[in-house]
């Protein structure tokens, strides 16, 4: 059966990929806070992507 | 709130992969079994997750925000009083009888433990709730895009309701969940965000405590008395109502999410199931209550640029404050996962319902009454045809709602009598093997009866009092801890009274069915802090460090 780490590791890396190319060069603007949400997000979910799937291969 | 190309983007490639997470898993169907149980063949992160995940719906998400705002972190009861205890129980003692029995439904096991009568009642009431439940949370979500999005309501429901068809017409069960724990890691990536910036924003959880009335930051202190406190509950109602008969009945009878233990792959990991679960789920306030409780508090503060959504007639519309935080918090690209993560939500509670009407429908209403003797390719051909089925009439009981509100509420309320008392029957049934069919039946039967008589003889914020109000609670939710406890009583009472006087199974029948005829597994092999009991405990250890925190 399909190892659910593969999918959802993909995932998150292009989500990270998507969001921290964002965070770095366009602006990030949000009413109410001066923080880089999408940068911080993208970076996080590049981390868990990948760890999702260095599971899913070390497992293989 | 408007939404960029991007965002869009984001949307589409959530899309894509739930449809390609179906296709892949196409391959693996080949009985009924592997369609409709996943043929209990699903490793235990993935059943965990799902176990919590099948119940955190959009519904659930926008509404224990709105709860949060409104009530504050008392919320949180519906997690560490509510939620942890019941789960730790259909853990370590319910799910030996529910998979160790071989049934492929709960119906089922009411059907291998008492008989055709109770196993009728249950199937085809459980199959209706399913149906309008899941239309209820479709009109929902179709109404909160229309208002948030401007997007058009026909649109984002059948587009949602196709998306949740095809992968789940695909896939079966097996999609449903793996789609329910990628929805889960998009919940938590989505939202927790949303908590830090909020939380961040109010000055920290000091800065919260510092503006928000007291009642909203403690959970217990106010619960002496059900006046002192935002919910109008008192701790014996709550104790009772919540913590034992409303969530006990949920967790350990519904199965929508016993369902996702019984997927598991072994015995060892359908009891694991919902205690590794209870690790996150207890966590989960932190991501959709305290967000709702930052708002009230930024609301408060003069120049945060945010205040209370209000609705049109006046009075705050606590339902918007997470779409709104969502908007005043989130940069594009951010904001159009946060949505999306609001989206999956939605569509994998909907695919909760629709696989877990399947099973019920092709096993527990068509093969027990309409054709019993069909090889198994007739029942796959059955069980994915439901699937179509199912979501059409999910998509009718959406439309239903928008042209009758009153119906559904209705509908809600005779749902919530029916599923009141169930649990009294299966705490007999699986506990004391003198507990027989007729009696499980009458026990059922007056049960709702007696949430119907609470509801008509009780009053709160204006509901029921229908015959002739004699008493008067402080707030609806108060009511409805009552009735769930009066009817949870009349059922354990009348089960008792009438299995005695009738005459019960021979006990060979009842093995693997019920305590002390069954060989509960005990399994030597994994190191002691995989077994059962030590994460039981580890999760108690943790829960009663919660309640403590925020007490």
């Amino acid at each position: 059966m399909l190892d659910l780490r593969l999918p959802s590791g993909w995932f998150f890396l292009i989500m990270g990929v998507i969001l921290t190319v964002l965070g770095m060069f366009s602006g990030y603007s949000a009413p109410l806070t001066a923080a880089n949400a999408n940068l911080y997000s993208g970076i996080s979910m590049l981390i868990f992507g990948g760890v999702l799937l260095w599971l899913a291969r070390r497992a293989s | 709130m408007t939404l960029a190309y991007i965002d869009y983007l984001i949307l589409a490639i959530y899309f894509s992969f739930v449809l390609g997470i179906g296709w892949v898993l196409k391959r693996g169907v080949s009985t009924s079994e592997d369609f409709l149980t996943s043929g209990r063949s699903v490793p235990l992160w993935i059943t965990s997750l799902a176990f919590v995940a099948t119940n955190l719906g959009a519904q659930e998400l926008i509404g224990m925000c709105a709860s949060g705002a409104k009530y504050g972190i008392m919320t949180a009861h519906f997690y560490w009083v509510g939620a942890i205890p019941a789960m730790l129980f259909v853990g370590l003692f319910m799910m030996p009888f529910y998979y160790g029995s071989k049934a492929r439904s709960v119906p089922e096991y009411l059907k291998l433990r008492f008989d055709e009568k109770t196993r009728g009642f249950n199937a085809i009431t459980f199959a209706i709730m399913t149906v309008f439940s899941s239309g209820i949370s479709m009109y929902a979500l179709g109404l909160l895009f229309q208002l948030v999005l401007g997007w058009n309501f026909t649109a984002s429901v059948i587009l949602s309701a196709a998306i949740v068809l095809v992968y789940t017409y695909l896939g079966g069960l097996t999609s449903a969940i793996y789609n329910e724990v990628l929805q889960f890691f998009l919940i938590v990536f989505g939202f927790a965000p949303l908590a830090i910036l909020a939380v961040n924003k109010s000055g920290g959880w000091q800065g919260i405590v510092n503006r928000v009335p007291a009642t909203m930051v403690h959970s217990w202190k106010y619960m002496g008395n059900a006046a002192d406190n935002p919910m109008g509950v008192d701790t014996i109602g709550m104790l009772i109502g919540l913590g034992f008969v409303l969530s006990f009945g949920y967790w350990c009878t519904n199965f929508l999410v016993v369902q996702r233990a019984m997927a598991a792959d072994s015995m060892a990991a359908a009891r694991k199931t919902p205690l590794v679960g209870a690790f996150p789920k207890m966590m989960l306030p932190f991501i959709v209550i305290i967000p709702g409780i930052a708002a009230v508090a930024l609301s408060v503060t003069a120049g945060s640029g945010y205040s209370l959504p209000l609705k049109p007639g006046g009075g705050p519309d606590y339902d918007q404050v997470l779409t709104t935080l969502m908007a005043k918090f989130y940069p594009s690209g951010l904001l159009g996962f946060g949505l999306t993560g609001l989206m999956a939500s939605f569509m994998s509670g909907m695919a909760g319902n629709v696989t877990a009407f399947n099973t019920v429908f092709t096993y527990d209403i068509y093969q027990s009454y309409i054709r019993k003797d069909a090889p198994d390719s007739h029942y796959l051909k059955v069980g994915r045809l439901t699937t179509i089925f199912g979501t059409l009439l999910s998509i009718g009981a959406a439309y239903l709602a928008t042209l009758y509100n009153n119906i559904m509420d209705l509908l809600q309320l005779v749902f919530g009598f029916v599923n009141a008392p169930l649990l009294a029957t299966f705490l007999l049934g699986m506990f004391w093997k003198r507990t027989t069919g007729h009696g499980a039946f009458a026990g059922l039967l007056s049960g709702t009866a007696a949430a119907t008589l609470t509801h008509g003889l009780t009053i709160a914020e204006g509901k029921g009092g229908w015959i002739s109000p004699i008493h008067e609670y402080r707030s609806t939710m108060a009511q409805n801890f009552w009735i769930a406890s009066y009817a949870f009583f009349a059922c354990l009472l009348v089960t008792v009274v009438v299995s005695l006087a009738t005459r019960p199974k021979a006990e060979s029948e009842l093995t693997a069915l019920v305590y002390g005829l069954t060989k509960i597994p005990h399994d030597p092999t994994p190191p002691w802090y995989q077994r059962p009991w030590p994460l039981a405990i580890a999760v108690s250890i943790v829960c009663f460090g919660l309640n403590f925190l925020f007490r």
